[in-house]
């Protein structure tokens, strides 16, 4: 079996990288995948406190290319769902403390037993972005309908470009707001799209259910109800080939809100 | 009672169209400045740099197509590993072949003019204007925009480049000063200053 390596990546801090790593790694187990998940911000690990692993990590990835245990030893299993698991970074070393060879080994030998393994990246474009992007052979690109946003994820577009091991990128847009875009205050899917010539692999609406299930340690995926999870479980599908169409993020208004709005928006 | 109705209903146009505006104006102007600063990340070109080269276009392509220079739009696009300079402008006409070739024909004598001059500036012996020059480019450099406006008025009156001696020479020697060794890249309003400046010489 050869699984496929793919790294969740943006260039700028906060779009949302590793919740979307969660999300979708936690989506994809559900579907049936063995999945693994490796956190390489060596010094700013988060992803274990998403997954709600924070308290069952014994052994990072540091650990394991310092040879103080066996890759295997270092995988934690999720507590719902045993495909997943995770390969936690260390928190009290730097990014130097890993090179580009050794992750690349490391995602090969897991390559073998995995269907997945989804890379979470640093933010930035130093080392820890080349050592996150050197085993890989996808990409998925995040990045949120805000300017500076898009402006990195374009950096970063031309950086995966040079990489001759990434075979395709794809882009995510997180943090849609469709009000926000509806009254022309925000840039839309298309626009972002457009500027950034890149395919679509997934739009994700703004949803405040992410805060309270990242307080849980607990995926937005696992609730059923939220819109949010709803769109991460299309994404996962997605990545395995399934042809879903982009979710209608549009919100229904009541008749009370269109009187509302046109009062405010003095538009005819 | 007419002037008052016209009013009112320009009034209430006018309010909704700005409302309009405002209400696209963030996503629009995020779009726009996007744009503008990919494309100096993607290329390493500065603004000024990309702004003469728009120009140049704008220049070259004048002189085949009457264009809608206020919507040109220049853009540059990834496209597998490679670099694509998208360049759209809309096309109001396009020119017949005999203006094509007046200014074409026009092009060349300038060419030739220029050529000639290059050759006689070698050989002239310049002491003698350059006293002249110094009083002249004290007066001219202070405000170049009046100088500007100066150009355009001889032009309505004369009616012809080749009249005005005087003027011209003082033209002559700003523009040696200033622009034959910069590089500028202005508008029409340059070359007929430079049209001058030549035609100037040719009466020497």
């Amino acid at each position: 079996m050869a699984g496929r390596v793919i790294v969740i990546t943006s260039g700028k801090g906060g779009v949302g990288k590793t919740t979307t790593s969660a999300n979708i790694g936690t989506a994809l187990a559900k579907l049936g995948n063995k999945v693994v998940l490796i956190d390489t911000d060596i010094g700013l690990r988060n992803l274990d406190l998403l997954l709600g692993l924070e308290n069952r990590i014994v052994y990072t990835i540091v650990d394991v290319v310092e040879e103080r245990c066996k890759l295997k030893q270092a995988l934690v299993k999720d507590k719902k769902n045993p495909n997943l698991s995770l390969l936690a970074a260390a928190q009290t070393r730097d990014k130097t403390s890993v090179t580009s060879e050794q992750l690349k080994d490391i995602c090969d030998e897991l390559k073998k037993k995995n269907d997945f393994i989804l890379v979470d990246c640093p933010a930035g474009i130093e080392q820890g972005f080349q050592n996150a992007v050197a085993g890989a052979n996808e990409a998925i690109v995040v990045t949120t309908p805000e300017m500076s946003a898009v402006r990195d994820a374009d950096r970063i577009i031309g950086l995966l470009e040079a990489k001759e091991e990434i075979e395709s990128y794809k882009l995510l847009l997180n943090r849609v707001r469709p009000k926000l875009i509806e009254q022309n205050d925000m840039m839309s899917v298309d626009d972002v799209v457009e500027i950034l010539s890149c395919d679509l692999i997934g739009v994700i609406p703004e949803d405040t259910g992410i805060i309270t299930s990242t307080n849980k340690g607990e995926p937005i995926v696992n609730d059923e109800k939220a819109l949010a999870g709803q769109a991460y479980r299309n994404v996962a599908k997605r990545i395995m080939g399934e042809d879903i169409p982009l979710l209608d993020l549009n919100v229904k208004e009541s008749f009370f809100d269109k009187l509302k709005n046109l009062f405010t928006k003095g538009k005819v | 009672m007419k002037d008052i109705f016209a009013n009112l209903y320009n009034k209430v146009v006018s309010f909704f169209n700005k409302t309009d505006a405002e209400q696209s104006n963030a996503k629009d102007v995020a779009c726009n400045r996007l744009k503008l600063v990919l494309m100096q990340d993607r290329t390493n070109l500065t603004p000024a740099i990309m702004d003469r080269m728009r120009k140049e276009l704008i220049e070259l392509l004048s002189k085949y197509l009457e264009l809608d220079r206020e919507l040109l739009d220049l853009n540059f696009e990834h496209e597998d590993n490679q670099m694509a300079l998208m360049l759209s402008i809309p096309v109001i006409r396009a020119k017949n072949e005999d203006e094509i070739q007046e200014i074409l024909d026009k092009e060349d004598e300038e060419k030739r003019k220029l050529e000639e001059l290059s050759k006689s500036d070698s050989e002239e012996d310049d002491s003698e204007d350059d006293s002249e020059e110094k009083d002249d480019d004290d007066s001219k450099d202070e405000d170049d925009s009046e100088e500007d406006e100066e150009d355009d008025d001889s032009e309505e009156e004369d009616d012809s480049d080749y009249n005005d001696e005087d003027d011209s020479e003082e033209e002559d020697d700003d523009d040696e000063s200033d622009d034959v060794e910069s590089d500028d890249v202005e508008d029409i309003d340059e070359n007929t200053k430079k049209e001058k400046f030549f035609s100037k010489k040719d009466k020497k």
